[in-house]
Formats: structure tokens, sequence, C-alpha cells
């Protein structure tokens, strides 16, 4: 089975960029027909799973700071790009999380088939700080609790893949693996919804045997960081396999057949249980009209495999 | 240069408001917008001349932007609209699509302007090719190393020569994405180095700090022909006063320079862009003394701002340098006591 969908924020356009930087009166309502617009470019590309773009939130951990032992704390940069992250400071218990992400998406615009992007445990106890929760595996796990009772509100109102982002296992050097079991399993035991772990701005060619052992339903990859070529050195049997093959970095647009091609290829190699064509992260960090060209060939792309 | 610790800052300031209003108004003449910007310019030169910069420039009151204002005039480049750096803050990107070309000396006029207004020592910042290539699309190289050292040797090699031909004696090549990529250190080092071939100048080298602490710079710096790194410091560093390792936690990297044979002068940042709060004097003071014993010669040490000025309001950043100058000058005395 082969299906199609997109990672993480997608970019605003022009006018929402001034309305944003105005705090324009009319904000929440070009924020509602600007997310109309972008789910209807993904039906028209018809992607098999729709999500919300998140042009709301400033970027994907933001939301959590509506929770009362949250603060805001220093920008930071995103791993080696040139956009920047404002740091949360995680003060006390997270008692109140449930509802955050699932009340920051417009759920309602949403067709049946939806999916929605969150941080892995690990990926966000790197990125973020905590005075509460000294040690890493503590904050790890406290986070994962969290983020379980997010998953397990989103999944209730109809989610059926969630994405796991997960940069910091692809960024950092060494990753203590034991940690990310543990969490994933606090997020993934028992949920009925598929997870994909997707890792990007890092090459995960040389950890790709011990993410197979993760307990999720799949792995996903940006292709311009980990080789293809390490990619079908392993057996996807018993997993799913989601191929970020369309470039957001980049404006240049992907040649459909070599794409396809080269998918085939992957499938044949790897045998995965499912299939998923993808981004290989955020289409933010492009503009929209190149990021809508992105999204009807990341169809066109996932079309092509099918019928092939 | 005589004294100990001359004065500088690193290019950009905030824009006064009356300009952009100006220049912003379509109903302006092109002639009245460009005395609005000599106006401008004049203003920022003498605000830093009276605040006692040893060297100025003039806080880049003409340039849009450090990536757009160059992007502009560099064939190959063509503007795709803009993307986020953070929050509602966005920055116009490029994508290269074809062979990079330099069409003209692009800083030449604002140049000679600052020539022509003031009789203290001008820095002329420019922004180096790393940084270029890195925060643009590339839809026409095969690789990042091809297309940085086209920049650097089609575009900042002659853009560098015309403004030595203009009287440019020093020369700071802004690389804010210099240490982003710590595994792209080798291609930076080219990227300075064919910029700079043949140049009769002082070279300065800016690069923000990046996540590991100049620790992927260090090895680099000897092997870089610039004599002098204006870099980031302030914004990790504590607000106690004094001159020990406790103290001063931000400015330890400047030991593994030392460590690494780098025997050049260091531009050391004192005051953190990103915050409002003054810097005392006596900090500044503790900061440059403090730099000095851990590069074992107080010739070597330049003061500046970590950063260009320009995310301060004007009040904050004119305040800002003259702390800073302030803090050189009880350094210069405690140095001669």
């Amino acid at each position: 089975m082969i299906s199609s969908y997109t990672v993480g924020i997608y970019p605003r356009s022009e006018e929402l960029i001034e309305a944003t930087r105005k705090n324009s009166k009319n904000l929440s309502s070009l924020y509602l027909k600007e997310k109309k617009e972008y789910i209807a470019v993904q039906k028209r590309a018809k992607l098999d799973y729709v999500c919300d773009p998140l042009l709301d939130w400033d970027d994907i951990y933001r939301p959590f700071s509506k929770l009362k032992s949250v603060k805001l704390s220093a920008l930071n940069r995103i791993y080696e790009t040139n956009t920047f992250y404002r740091r949360l400071s995680f003060d006390g218990p997270l008692d109140d999380a449930g509802n955050i992400v699932k009340s920051s998406l417009a759920v309602s615009l949403l067709p049946k088939n939806r999916t929605a992007c969150i941080a892995d445990p690990y990926t966000f106890a790197d990125v973020h700080l905590s005075t509460k929760y000294k040690k890493r595996e503590e904050f790890t796990l406290a986070i994962a609790k969290m983020l379980r009772k997010e998953i397990d509100a989103l999944v209730k109102s109809g989610f059926e893949l969630i994405q796991l982002v997960a940069p910091s296992i692809a960024y950092n050097e060494k990753v203590d693996f034991g940690i990310v079991k543990n969490s994933l399993e606090i997020i993934t035991r028992g949920l009925k919804a598929k997870t994909i772990l997707h890792f990007y701005f890092g090459d995960v060619s040389k950890k790709i045997e011990k993410l197979l052992d993760m307990p999720v339903s799949g792995l996903g990859f940006d292709t311009t960081l980990t080789p293809i070529s390490s990619i079908k050195k392993h057996s996807f049997s018993g997993k799913s396999l989601a191929v970020g093959i369309v470039n957001s970095y980049n404006t240049k647009l992907e040649d459909k057949q070599e794409c396809v091609t080269e998918l085939n290829n992957i499938i044949s190699k790897t045998k995965p249980d499912e299939v998923f064509v993808t981004t290989n992260f955020d289409l933010q960090y492009l503009p929209k009209d190149f990021a809508v060209r992105k999204i009807l060939r990341l169809g066109e792309i996932a079309r092509g495999v099918r019928s092939a | 240069m005589h004294k100990y610790f001359p004065t500088q800052e690193i290019g950009s300031l905030k824009k006064p408001s009356w300009l952009l209003s100006v220049v912003k108004n379509p109903d302006i003449s092109k002639e009245d917008k460009s005395r609005a910007r000599n106006d401008a310019a004049l203003l920022n030169i003498k605000m830093l001349e009276d605040l006692g910069l040893d060297v100025i420039y003039d806080g880049e009151v003409r340039r849009v932007e450090m990536y757009e204002e160059p992007v502009r005039y560099i064939k190959g480049f063509e503007f795709a609209g803009r993307v986020r750096s953070w929050d509602n803050k966005y920055y116009n990107k490029a994508r290269i699509t074809g062979e990079i070309s330099y069409k003209q000396n692009f800083h030449g006029e604002e140049f000679k302007f600052i020539k022509e207004n003031t009789k203290h020592d001008i820095k002329v910042p420019v922004t180096g090719a790393y940084t270029l290539a890195d925060w643009s699309y590339d839809e026409h190289y095969k690789s990042k190393e091809e297309l940085v050292l086209a920049l650097a040797k089609n575009v900042l090699r002659p853009l560098i020569k015309d403004l030595v031909k203009l009287g440019a004696k020093i020369i700071q090549i802004d690389e804010p994405a210099a240490t982003s990529h710590p595994s792209e250190m080798d291609i930076f080092r080219q990227s300075v180095n064919e910029s700079v071939k043949g140049i009769n100048a002082k070279v300065v080298v800016h690069a923000c700090f990046s996540g590991n602490d100049y620790e992927s710079l260090a090895p680099q710096m000897p092997e870089i022909k610039a004599q002098q790194y204006t870099l980031e410091f302030a914004n990790r560093d504590s607000w106690d006063l004094g001159v020990n390792d406790k103290e001063r936690k931000g400015y330890h990297v400047l030991k593994l320079f030392k460590e690494y044979g780098y025997k050049g002068e260091i531009g050391i940042g004192v005051t953190d862009v990103h915050v409002d709060r003054i810097e005392t004097p006596k900090l500044v003071r503790d900061r440059i003394l403090y730099s000095a014993k851990a590069l074992g010669d107080p010739a070597k040490v330049y003061v500046n701002p970590d950063c260009g000025l320009r995310t301060r309001s004007r009040t904050v950043a004119f305040e800002k340098i003259k702390a800073m100058v302030e803090g050189a000058e009880l350094a210069r005395q405690t140095m001669n006591n």
C-alpha cells in the first residue's frame, strides 16, 4: 500500500506574513481562509492523509507554552538552519496537558483521513529546558507522558496517522536509544493509530538498525541527508517506510519520473508493510508558491508509484 | 592605532523611523529619498564619532538588509519570496538559477560618502560568500562548495578589490552562517581565502555564535587569511564584575583560539545585542581585561558589540556603545596603572 502526506508547518502567504507582522484585526479570518486553501491543495494533490498547515504556530513546540508551568525562554537556532524557535522551560508538573495540540488545530476543516505532527519525546526534551526534571531521562519520560495525553486526544478526534518528528535523533551524534525506546513505548503502547518516527537534519545511516527496533509503526527519512543507498540496505518487513523524497529546503522541483523510479527501487529492496511518500520536513522553509508546487508534485509522485 | 583596545561597531543600526517613512513613500522623488539617505548616513556617522568609536561605518543605513542588499546586485540570483527567521520575522530568500557574476560595486557610493564625511578609520562590512550561499536555494551549482567558491571568486573578490581601489583599508566579511554547519568549515576557510586573494587591505571576519562556542572555527583561524575576527561573547557571559574564569564564562573560548595557534586580533563582543539591559562600563572593562589576559597580548584586543545593533532601539544601541567606549577607557586606565 502506498500513501502520501506532508510533514510539519506550512509557509504563510505574503498577505498573511504582513497581517501577522501588523497583528491585523482580520488575522483570525485570514488564518482560517489560508488553512482552507492549503487543505484544498492537499486534496487537489490527492494526498492520502491531510493535515492542518499549522499557519498559526510560530514553531512546532510553541502551543505547549500554554501549559501553566511552561515559560518561554531564549531564541535558539533550529539545528543548522537559518530559522529559530523559542526554547521552553518546563518548570512544574504537566498535569494540564491533553488538549494543547488538538485545540491548536482546525480539526473541523480536516477530512476523515487526517494526520498530525508532533515532536518525539527525545527531540522535545533535547531542545528545551526544565528546572523541575533535572535528569535527561526523567525529563524525556515526563514529556512522553504529556505527549501521550495529547496524542490520545488526537486519536479520539479521528487522527489516523501520527507523525513523530525526530530531528534530534538524526542530528545528535550520540543518542541514548534506551531513553528513546522507553519514551516511545509510553507514546505507542495500545495506541490505535499509526505512528511514523521521522528523521531529518542529519544522516541516520548508521542508526537505522537500532531505529528498526523502536516501538513505532514505521520510520521516515529525509533522503537529502540519509542516502537512499543506506536505506535500501535494510529490510522493512513488519514496518512501514516513509520516504521524504520531496525537498522542502530547495525551490528546485523534483523530477516526477526520477522519484517514481527511485521509490520503486527502494520498495523492491526494503519490502516494507506500507509505504508513505512525503516531504523531507516542514514546507515552511519555502515561500508559499513553491510549497504549493511541491505538494502537487508529491501527489503526482505518489500516484506514479501506485500506477507503476 | 597606538592605543590599547580600539573601539568599533559591527555594522548595522536600526534605521531612523523618519527615514523609513520617506523611502517607503511612493510620492517622494528619488532625489529626495537619496537626500534623506545621505542625511541618515551623516547622522549615524556623527553619532558614532561623538560617542567616541575609533573605527566607524554608517550603520548600514542605506542597505535593505545584509542578505537582500547584495543579492539584488548579483547576477544569477532571483528572489523566491519571504521565509521565516523566527515567529513573525521573515527574510527575502533567493534562488540561484544561473552562473553567478558581479555586476557592479554595490557598496561603492555608500563608502565614498562615508570617506568624504569622516576622518575616523572606516571598516566596510560586506556579506560573505558562505553566508550568501547558505541562505539561498541553489538550483544551479552541483555542490555547495562549487557555489561558495563561485561567489568568493566572482563576486566577493572583485567587490573588495573595487572598494580597496576607492580607498577602503579595512574590510569586514560578515559571515553569520559561518559556524552553523561545523562539517563545512573547510568550505568556509576556502571561501574567505579566495575572497581576499590579492587584496591589499586589513581583513576582518565577523562570525556569529552558533551552538558550539566557535569550537569548529578555532582550528581554522590560523589558516584563514584574516587579521582580525569580530565575535560574539557577551550574550553567553555573566553580568557579574570580575576578571576570573568564574565571572567571564562567555570568554573562555579565547584560550582555545590561542591553543590552536591563532596569533591575530580579536574584536571581542562586550555588549549583548539581544537585550535592552545596558552593560556598565565596569563590566565592559572586566570583559576586556579578561580577554587581554586570555590572549596574552592586550594589543590584540579590539572592542565591539557582539553583532550589529539593529535589533535594538537607537536609544538603547547608543547607550550600549557609550558604555562600551567608557569601559574601554577604564580598561586602558587599569593597564596603565
